[in-house]
């Protein structure tokens, strides 16, 4: 009988055996969407009415299906939109990869950012239906104007600043002949691997009101860092470097042709600057003021830590939702977050798309020294010097901070700080797992993903690409208040656990890790893929023996990068961990608020280290350097 | 457009150009007389970029000088210099449209908007690139490219034409008739160029003179016909063409000529050799050889390879003596295919332009 069963399908055609397969294919799925129904439904026992029996009381109870049918249907719709492509169904690889994408996105990105928008549209906790009511709320709150108006400003100003500065760094470092270029590449990033709330402690450190600069040095005791100011400054210091990365790209990619034909042609030097390589850099100069707009509406760390009250939508979103527990009023005040960055977004997405013109042509000479006015050089030089001392003071005070009794007053070197991190430990082993699980999982994700954008052909590939690069455009306060609203009150089985902020951060993160194995697949020949597909090879051997071996360095930067991301994070870690998976920099920010600015040193210090241990195991394994790692 | 243009002629004195320890151009002197072509041409890494991008000024040379007519250049910015570039990646400027890339010259030197509009209309028409004005360079294909990249140098009215092997990006049909296409635009315009290019046949097709370069020297400048007669060393012998050449016994020599042995046969060299004491060498090209069936001539050997290229076959063939030589058969007839290993005979000619040594 068995003999029968096995020898059947060889009687059948190609054409059989394959609906056979598909047809496997379909009910396994139908069986996983019952499961995943299961899931997210649960009968529970709610409290219907009450009776007193003498002296007893008795409570009635009622059963009641509590959970998300929109979502399943969501879900639904998901996996059966592939189906509908003929091309999709003759290839299942192809199509359970995009099914199991498309799931990913849905259930992870598009759902918990949908649902802040629908609380926010929600009279109150039990309401249903569509309101207005949290705007007006949000209207007659003075609060919101001054917040807004405050976290457009802090943007623009930090986004042009950083992104100027940023440039001219760039500049610097890779066109003119200044000395020590090696060392300063890398110090004027350095604040790329630190979480960005250490720098606003680090200035606190050394420009607040016990500063090592301001007080004990310059005794200035009226000086006050808290405040706008010293957001700024917090901003500049942390998003400059990325705006240098970006446009050292750029500049170094210019092709000296180009811009040697301009001289030729009779351009004197500044004619040439302005007419060919200021045009040349422009798209990527927008990109990065853009991208350094975003980040700076959504920092929540630095306004918390040195804003003196100054109100920003991110802190007061959280504020609203978690001191206050108003979750509706939160997510509308979220909303108000989200509409800028992704404004912000979608136009650099434009940008890039439109204008880009850094072509590497074969045999192009690049990257070439401009002959630069001495005054001029030596200007732009010291820039680079004052960022490389004020990052090396910077991080330099986290150290010297947590080695010494009680930074400001009493500096004998002491290991107690060190010694205190003992009690955080659970946190730190907390943040580890979470941090190793979601750099795992985007890794694979960015990778799949990458395979389906970069080499596949389907409908609404551009529509999966911007799903899986959106997160990057939403604050992580939003991203926050979305997996609260979407999985926290829902009685599912992850609630609470590390399995809600693994996803989360893996998906947060996604973009970035995406990009680079995006790149890293175009690299590839698809020469080599066709030739192993041609010798008989099965779409998934070729992934698994060609394709991904060929990929594993972009993989391994992408888990590094995320892990980094993850390690570092504040702003939806607030909202995410719980009382059994508080997260290290959770407890970190804590201290820093209600410790000594030494104790707070020491988790500063540790968490950097960790970084750098990070950073060198992606060196080796990889040979890349952390200034490739950060590179969009 | 060609009436307006004044051309110049290009003179280079003791031109060097040291990168650290590198001699990147060393002593150059050459001289390029008004509206003709000289060629560069000499393997890579000789000095050949870096001597033109020192016409052009990218480059401040370590000693010499540059004149453009009578104008000593040598210290003048590349922007005030009466030359124009087409460079081997074209250079288009990837950000503005076929016109503005052609314009852009014009707008530098703050020419009449309505002068401008005239010179890139015509610029555009001599090109033969109507149709095209509003696209970006990525847009065209790369024979299209290459003519935006000399309308762009020509609508400045250059004196002096600049070439970096402005040919090595096309397929080999396409740069065989833009070649022809720069040489007879050379030509109506009367504009005196340098071209630069590691290619030999380009070099002798297309220059009125050729310079050889090797390692930043200046090895010989002559028209393509000298250079191929009367090579002035092995290296460029070699350079020109397959060559064979072989060590000879000097019998006779003096001002009219000389007469030398070899492979048993005594030839005669219209030019001495420099030095007819030393090592001298002929140089026997393999077209001028005659390969024949055994025992007809004095010159016996023996075959070791033949390959059949349609219009000629090409033997290589072992002398008694194992000197071996190649030699080329033009329009073979059925009976002069010899099979590898048959015995042969070579005849060799009585004359020869020169001798090397
Ligand atoms: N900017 C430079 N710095 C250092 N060496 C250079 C530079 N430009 C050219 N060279 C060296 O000078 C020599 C001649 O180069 P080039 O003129 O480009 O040769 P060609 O064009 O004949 O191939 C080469 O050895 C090259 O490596
Ligand atoms: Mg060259």
């Amino acid at each position: 009988m068995a003999n029968n069963l096995l020898s059947l399908p060889q009687r059948w055609s190609a054409q059989q055996q394959r609906r056979i397969a598909f047809a496997a294919l379909i009910l396994v799925e139908v069986l996983l969407l019952v499961f995943i129904g299961t899931q997210l439904f649960q009968v529970q026992a709610v409290e219907d009415y009450r009776q007193t029996v003498g002296d007893t009381e008795i409570v009635h109870f009622r059963n009641e299906i509590v959970g998300d049918p929109p979502l399943l249907v969501l879900i639904a719709i998901g996996l059966g939109l592939p189906l509908a492509s003929k091309r999709l169904r003759r290839e299942p690889v192809l199509l359970v990869t995009l099914q199991a994408a498309i799931l990913g996105l849905v259930v992870f990105v598009l759902w918990p950012l949908a649902q802040v928008f629908v609380e926010g549209f929600k009279a109150g906790q039990e309401a249903a239906g569509f309101s207005l009511i949290q705007f007006e709320k949000l209207l007659a709150m003075p609060m919101v104007a001054r917040a807004s108006r405050n976290t457009l400003l802090i943007g623009a100003i930090t986004a042009t600043l950083s992104t100027l500065v940023g440039t001219l760094i760039a500049y610097t470092l890779t066109l003119t002949d200044v000395p020590w270029k090696r060392w300063l590449r890398i110090l004027t990033i350095l604040p790329l691997v630190s979480p960005p709330f250490a720098v606003s402690f680090a200035i606190i450190l050394l420009f607040g009101r016990r500063g090592l600069i301001t007080y004990d040095l310059l005794h200035i005791t009226q000086y006050n860092i808290y405040g706008p100011q010293g957001i700024v400054f917090v901003q500049l210091v942390s998003e400059i470097p990325l705006a240098a990365l970006i446009l050292s790209a750029v500049f170094a990619s210019i092709s000296r042709d180009l811009e040697e034909a301009a001289e030729d042609l009779g351009g004197r030097p500044l004619y040439v600057l302005r007419t060919v390589t200021f045009p040349l850099v422009t798209p990527a100069i927008l990109t990065a003021a853009l991208l350094n707009f975003i980040s700076s509406i959504s920092d929540f760390g630095n306004p918390m830590l040195i804003g003196g009250g100054y109100q920003m939508l991110a802190p007061q979103a959280f504020i609203q939702l978690i001191e206050l527990f108003d979750l509706q009023l939160g997510a509308a005040l979220a909303m108000l977050l989200v509409i800028p960055a992704l404004a912000a977004f979608l136009l650099q997405h434009w940008i890039t798309s439109r204008r880009s013109y850094v072509t590497v042509t074969s045999g192009a000479r690049t990257g070439h020294i401009r002959p630069l006015p001495g005054w001029i050089k030596w200007s732009l030089f010291s820039l680079c010097i004052f960022m490389a001392i004020l990052n090396v003071l910077l991080y330099g005070s986290i150290f010297v901070g947590a080695a010494v009794k009680t930074w400001g007053f009493d500096f004998t070197p002491t290991l107690r700080n060190i010694y205190g991190l003992g009690s955080a430990l659970p946190m730190l082993k907390n943040s580890l797992i979470v941090s190793v699980g979601s750099g795992v999982l985007g890794g694979v994700i960015g990778i799949m993903l990458a395979w389906l954008v970069a080499r596949q052909k389907f409908p609404g590939r551009g529509a999966l690409d911007f799903s899986a690069t959106v997160m990057y455009a939403i604050p992580g306060t939003v991203v926050g208040i979305g997996y609260i609203i979407a999985f926290n009150a829902a009685p599912y089985f992850w609630t609470g656990t590390f399995l809600i902020i693994i996803v989360a951060y893996a998906f947060r993160r996604l973009p970035v890790g995406l990009r680079t194995s995006i790149a890293a697949q175009k690299q590839i020949d698809p020469v080599l893929e066709e030739a192993s597909l041609d010798l008989g090879a099965s779409r998934l051997r070729t992934f698994t023996r060609i394709t991904f071996p060929l990929l594993s360095r972009a993989f391994f930067a992408g888990v590094i990068y995320i892990f980094i991301r993850s390690m570092t994070d504040l702003s939806a870690a607030v909202f995410l961990n719980s009382g059994r998976t508080q997260l290290f920099t959770v407890r970190m920010f804590r201290v820093m608020i209600t410790g000594t600015p030494s104790e707070a040193a020491a988790f500063a210090a540790l968490l950097i280290v960790i970084i750098l241990i990070a950073l060198a195991i992606l060196g080796k394994v990889t040979g890349k350097s952390f200034v490739d790692l950060f590179r969009i | 457009m060609s009436e307006v243009f004044s051309t110049a002629s290009i003179r280079l004195e003791n031109l060097s150009k040291h990168f650290d320890l590198v001699k990147a151009v060393d002593e150059v002197s050459l001289e390029v007389e008004a509206g003709t072509l000289v060629c560069l041409l000499g393997p890579s890494g000789c000095g050949k970029t870096t001597t033109l991008r020192m016409i052009a000024g990218f480059e401040e040379p370590t000693m010499g000088r540059v004149f453009i007519g009578t104008d000593d250049v040598t210290n003048v910015p590349p922007y005030a210099r009466p030359t124009a570039m087409v460079f081997q990646s074209y250079a288009l400027f990837p950000h503005m449209s076929i016109q503005d890339n052609i314009a852009y010259g014009l707008r530098a030197r703050r020419t009449p908007r309505a002068e401008i509009k005239t010179r890139v209309q015509d610029a555009v028409a001599l090109m033969e690139l109507q149709g095209h004005e509003k696209k970006s360079p990525p847009q065209l294909s790369g024979g299209q490219q290459q003519r935006v990249a000399l309308a762009r140098a020509l609508v400045i009215r250059p004196k002096v034409l600049l070439f970096d092997e402005p040919l090595s990006n096309l397929d080999a049909q396409l740069r065989v008739r833009m070649r022809s296409e720069i040489r007879a635009l050379q030509r109506q315009l009367g504009i005196t160029s340098v071209y630069v290019t590691h290619d030999q046949e380009e070099a002798f097709s297309i220059g009125d003179q050729v310079a050889i370069m090797n390692k930043g020297k200046l090895i010989q400048l002559g028209r393509p016909r000298d250079l191929y007669r009367q090579p002035a060393d092995r290296f460029v012998a070699e350079f020109v063409g397959v060559s064979n050449i072989v060590p000879v016994e000097v019998l006779e020599s003096n001002a009219n000529g000389a007469t030398v042995r070899v492979l048993g046969q005594t030839i005669r060299s219209r030019r001495p050799p420099q030095d007819p004491q030393g090592q001298v060498s002929i140089v026997l090209r393999p077209e001028a050889l005659i390969i024949e069936k055994a025992g007809q001539t004095e010159v016996p050997a023996r075959v070791l390879t033949m390959a059949f290229t349609g219009p000629i076959a090409r033997y290589t063939v072992a002398a008694d003596d194992d000197t071996v030589l190649t030699v080329d058969l033009p329009n073979p007839s059925p009976d002069q295919f010899f099979s590898e290993g048959t015995a042969v005979s070579l005849q060799l000619p009585p004359e020869v332009p020169a001798l090397l040594g």
